[in-house]
């Protein structure tokens, strides 16, 4: 049993001050195994603070990053799931899933975690998963004007994978869940 | 229901549990019943036993991707993963993970000399899981470091138990398929569907899947039946009552087995020792101390040292040595850490076998541990423990090296023997007179700051009581009389007649003590008995010299020439002796008032004398050895100061306990003598009912140094008993005749000590003129009297040590040369001595 962390799009200092405090709660030290983050921090203190959360970090490049050293995209696997991410801001147009879905298969992924649209969400699609997590501080994006704070948390456990999405509305954290189940290791992508 | 012994009308049972200590643990721990009728019985209880633990397992242990299944519509709010409620599954999961963590730390580490059984992957599961459900059940108490080292051997001996099983099998086989074959098949059916059903019936509650199901299958498909009657295999027969679940050897079922003794054994099947409760910080529900379970057993434990063994309690008590230094781990892990695995299994086997429940009357104001057989045990084994190291403690001149011996058992010490010590001490400890007296103890106990005052020394009040009231405690007075009956009794040489029970009981122990002191020179000693009255035969054997002189003295002084044989009698008589002579002196009073006030006056006599040398002794710690100086320096102060109640409550000790002050003192003098040690002018004689530990201290350096076994200098100090009653009672006198004979062999501090012997006697005299009573000029004509006769016997012994020397005696050869030097110094501390004694007589 795994849990990973993914989050994105904050955009501190930028657009916003910092993660809500209850996303600050609840992210303590222990819990979460891995964190994937879809890029846009922008600053390195936010770097730094993801790393205590969870030592083993996964950084894309948004647009907004400082540290170029960041790679556009990344694939790492968990358990029997390979995961890709990526920023977002290179697929045209913007959060289309047919255009995720061939960086999905490009990646040759079983979950492609994107970011860059400021907006929640999850898509389950040739028998694979493509989830944006959204921006966690709740940061504007030139598309949204008005953005929850969120961000999504993976427990990956065999061949299934449980997708929690945290999103922060009126000041209440909401919790929402998604089953995922792998046919087969075999069947990553056509 | 949990005897200490398995009766004899169960010679199924206690055939096999004798071989088997895994099912005899269980039956004492109380998991299977003791009055089993049947092998049936057992197999039931087993079986239940072990569907408790698989229900509880079932429930405790948790995998949240389990209960997201079964439930319909969890709570996302509160059900995830980041949940912040510490009741949500995730929460106790995490919970349970962290808990996990911390047992791994200490399981990885756990007997690292039998880690090929204990660090296999298979057993460090099942002890995390047990040691996790069993902190999940309790969590009240939570996991505490040790807890692993409780359960491990228990583990452990259903593991040894069931390798015994298949042994026999192997060896048996044949047997056992000859023996099947010859069974009719109908008897077959009938017993399986009967269990079968049983089977079923048991599980239709708590509705268990998964293995055992699997393995209740297996048994119709076997078909077969096991009908050796041997017991060790009725009780893995899986066709009995219960199937499969109902085999009590079982390896399936070793953790469900194990998790049952050790819950059992964690809480005590509610006899009056939990081992939880010794983790616990709160005190006990029926404590009377207030403290928790392991602080009060602690002190129970001390108590009961301070019984047997009061000279060396004190000692530690001095030193600082708080019981809960070493018993909490002693206690905690039931004596695991001191012990190698094959002996702490013994060692348990005695503990489990005894009767845990609780024989408390409600008005018992005693520690809870003494209440039960078991708990006294284990008390017992603590102060026995205390007892193997006796020497060595009280060679220690601090708390830390003291605490390290504690800490560090030897690893050769014989198990057996120790618990045979125990055991006496358990019925000791079980005692009414001792619990009795626990209450005082209590009492004192709350008021003082230090929780190890010992029962003998509480006649001193904790705070600062007017010393012209002596505050003496119903109990102390008690066995105050009670020696002095006993004693009495044993002076008029009636061996024949009885002595009353407890007195019996006592002096078992001492018994006990004593052959512990002196192991294989039991010949030795016994000879002396007879050496009481004639002192100058026995100054032919330098030994023999040694041990007779201050039976000779008292002999001089008392005129009272009967001394027991028995050799332990013989302190007594001794002490009562001293007693008897104070009491002549000073003939007003009770006979405790007696005892105090005489040693009041005479140690104002001594005082300025006494103080004096006190005050050399202390500079010559300072330049000689550092470490002592303190002790000495506190205990000239106690010393000077003539109303210290801790100085009556000491020679009262000394008078009516043991002499086993006398004997350490004894013991250095005779070291000094024997060596002609570095380190002479520690010896402190002048103080010897306060500072025998630290005299014993430097002897035993010397003892150390010389390879010698403290086994002998104990066996050539021991008959020295009444020496140290006379010590005080002549204190003056003595000071100048042991300083004396301090620097007879000593290299360095001869002159002063010589000095020392001549300013002393002046010093007590001139105190004495202030009193000039007619009683104290008699006792100074009989000082003169007994300081003549020692100078004699002295100069006899000197000659007789040269002789002996020359002869070749192994330890003096060695240091030959040093004792000459010293002897020529000795012959002018003599010629000093002569002189003060004429002057004494002149007065």
């Amino acid at each position: 049993m795994v849990l990973v962390l993914a989050l994105g799009d904050l955009h501190v200092p930028h657009r916003a001050a910092d993660l809500p405090p209850k996303f600050k709660s609840m992210l303590v030290p222990g819990k979460i195994q891995h964190i994937i983050c879809t890029g846009n921090l922008c600053i390195k203190e936010i770097h730094d603070y993801l790393k205590t959360i969870c030592p083993d970090l996964h950084i894309v490049r948004g647009e907004f990053d400082e540290d170029a050293r960041y790679p556009d995209t990344k694939t790492l696997t968990i358990g029997q799931f390979k995961l890709g991410l990526c920023h977002g801001h290179q697929v045209i147009p913007w959060g289309d899933l047919d255009s995720l879905a061939m960086l999905q298969r490009q990646l040759d992924v079983d979950i492609l975690v994107t970011g860059h649209t400021h907006q929640f969400t999850a898509y389950k699609h040739e028998g694979g998963v493509v989830i944006n997590p959204g921006s966690a501080t709740g940061a504007y994006s030139s598309i949204n004007q008005d953005v929850n704070p969120s961000f999504v948390l993976m427990d990956i456990d065999g061949l299934r994978v449980v997708v929690y999405v945290y999103e922060l509305i009126d000041g209440e954290v909401k919790v929402d869940k998604i089953d995922f189940k792998k046919a087969s290791t075999s069947t990553s992508a056509p | 229901m949990f005897p200490s012994e398995i009766e004899p009308s169960m010679p199924e049972p206690d055939h096999c549990f004798a071989n088997l200590r895994g099912v005899r643990w269980r039956v004492n721990l109380g998991v299977l019943p003791f009055q089993a009728s049947s092998i049936d019985d057992l197999r039931k209880a087993t079986a239940e036993s072990r569907r408790r633990y698989a229900s509880l397992r079932r429930r405790l242990l948790i995998d949240p991707h389990l209960s997201k299944d079964l439930r319909n519509s969890p709570d996302l709010s509160i059900d995830n993963p980041l949940s912040q409620n510490p009741d949500s599954t995730w929460g106790r999961f995490f919970r349970n993970a962290e808990l996990e963590k911390t047992l791994d730390q200490d399981l990885s580490r756990l007997y690292p000399e039998h880690w090929r059984y204990f660090q296999a992957p298979g057993c460090q599961g099942m002890l995390r899981r047990i040691l996790l459900l069993w902190c999940l059940k309790h969590p009240e108490y939570g996991y505490r470091q040790g807890m692993h080292e409780l359960l491990a051997p228990l583990l452990y001996v259903l593991h040894v138990d069931v390798e015994r099983l298949s042994e026999v099998r192997k060896h048996y086989e044949d047997h056992f398929t000859d023996k099947f074959d010859g069974l009719s098949f109908e008897e077959r059916d009938v017993t399986y569907n009967f269990d079968f059903k049983k089977l079923l019936e048991g599980f239709a509650d708590d509705e268990e899947v998964g293995g055992i199901h699997g393995s209740s299958k297996k048994i119709v498909s076997l078909d077969e039946l096991d009908p050796e009657i041997k017991s060790i295999v009725m009780l893995s027969d899986a066709y009995g009552a219960e199937g499969e679940l109902g085999i009590v050897l079982s390896d399936k079922f070793m953790e469900h087995d194990a998790y049952c003794m050790f819950d059992a054994l964690m809480s005590g099947s509610n006899g009056c020792v939990s081992m939880a409760g010794f983790f616990a910080y709160s005190p006990a529900s029926g404590s009377h101390t207030g403290l928790p379970p392991v602080l009060e057993a602690c002190t129970a434990f001390y108590n009961l040292l301070s019984f047997v063994d009061s000279s060396l309690h004190s000692h530690l008590v001095e030193l600082g040595v708080e019981p809960q230094y070493f018993g909490l781990r002693w206690l905690r892990v039931l004596f695991g850490r001191e012990f190698l695995l094959q002996d702490l299994l013994v060692v348990w086997d005695e503990i489990f076998s005894a009767d845990n429940t609780a024989r408390r009357d409600e008005d018992n104001n005693s520690f809870m541990i003494f209440d039960s057989p078991r708990g006294a045990l284990i008390s017992g084994m603590a102060v026995a423990m205390i007892l193997c190291l006796r020497s060595s403690l009280l060679a220690t001149e601090n708390a830390a090296s003291c605490l390290q011996r504690l800490l560090n058992l030897p690893e050769k010490i014989d198990v057996r023997k120790v618990i045979e010590k125990a055991k006496s001490l358990q019925a000791l400890a079980l005692d009414e007179d001792v619990r009795a007296s626990a209450l005082s103890v209590n009492n004192v106990f709350d008021q003082s700051v230090s929780p190890a005052i010992p029962a003998r020394t509480n006649s001193f009040p904790s705070g600062s009581t007017s010393p012209k009231s002596p505050l003496i405690i119903t109990p102390q007075s008690y066995w105050e009389e009670k020696w002095r009956v006993l004693t009495a009794e044993e002076e008029k040489q009636s061996p024949s007649a009885p002595p009353p029970k407890k007195k019996a009981s006592w002096f078992k122990v001492k018994r006990l003590f004593r052959a512990e002191s002196e192991p294989a020179h039991s010949g030795k000693t016994e000879s002396k008995g007879g050496l009481a009255s004639v002192a100058r035969n026995l100054l032919e054997d330098f030994n023999k010299q040694v041990v007779s002189e201050p039976e000779e003295v008292v002999a001089v002084n008392n005129e009272d020439s009967s001394v027991a044989n028995r050799v332990d009698v013989v302190n007594n008589e001794d002490s009562e002796e001293a007693n008897r002579e104070e009491v002549v002196n000073n003939e007003d009073g009770s006979v405790q008032e007696t005892d105090e006030a005489n040693r009041e006056d005479a140690v104002n006599n001594e005082d300025g004398a006494v103080e004096e040398t006190e005050e050399r002794n202390v500079d010559f710690a300072s330049a000689g050895e550092e470490s002592i100086t303190a002790v000495e320096e506190t205990s000239s102060d106690v010393f000077s100061d003539p109303n210290s109640p801790l100085r009556h409550s000491n020679s009262i000790e000394n008078d009516s306990d043991s002499s086993t002050g006398s004997i350490l003192f004894a013991n250095e003098k005779v070291e000094d003598q024997e060596t002609s040690a570095v380190d002479s002018p520690l010896p402190v004689s002048s103080q010897p009912s306060i500072e025998f530990p630290v005299v014993q201290s430097n002897d035993e350096e010397n003892t150390t140094d010389l390879d010698k076994s403290v086994a002998v200098s104990k066996e050539r100090n021991k008959p020295f008993p009444g020496k140290f009653q006379w010590f005080w009672k002549f204190g003056r006198n003595l000071t100048g005749e042991e300083t004396r004979s301090n620097g007879v062999e000593s290299s360095k501090s001869d002159l002063v000590s010589s000095s020392e012997s001549h300013s002393s006697p002046q010093a007590s005299s001139s105190s004495s003129k202030g009193e000039s009573d007619q009683n104290m000029m008699n006792t100074l004509k009989n000082l003169g009297n007994s300081m003549l006769e020692h100078i004699q016997v002295m100069e006899s012994v000197f000659q007789q040590e040269r002789g002996q020397v020359q002869a070749g005696l192994v330890e003096n050869i060695s240091k030959a040369n040093l004792v000459e030097k010293g002897q020529v110094t000795a012959t002018t501390a003599l010629k000093e001595l002569r002189k003060i004694s004429n002057l004494l007589l002149e007065m």
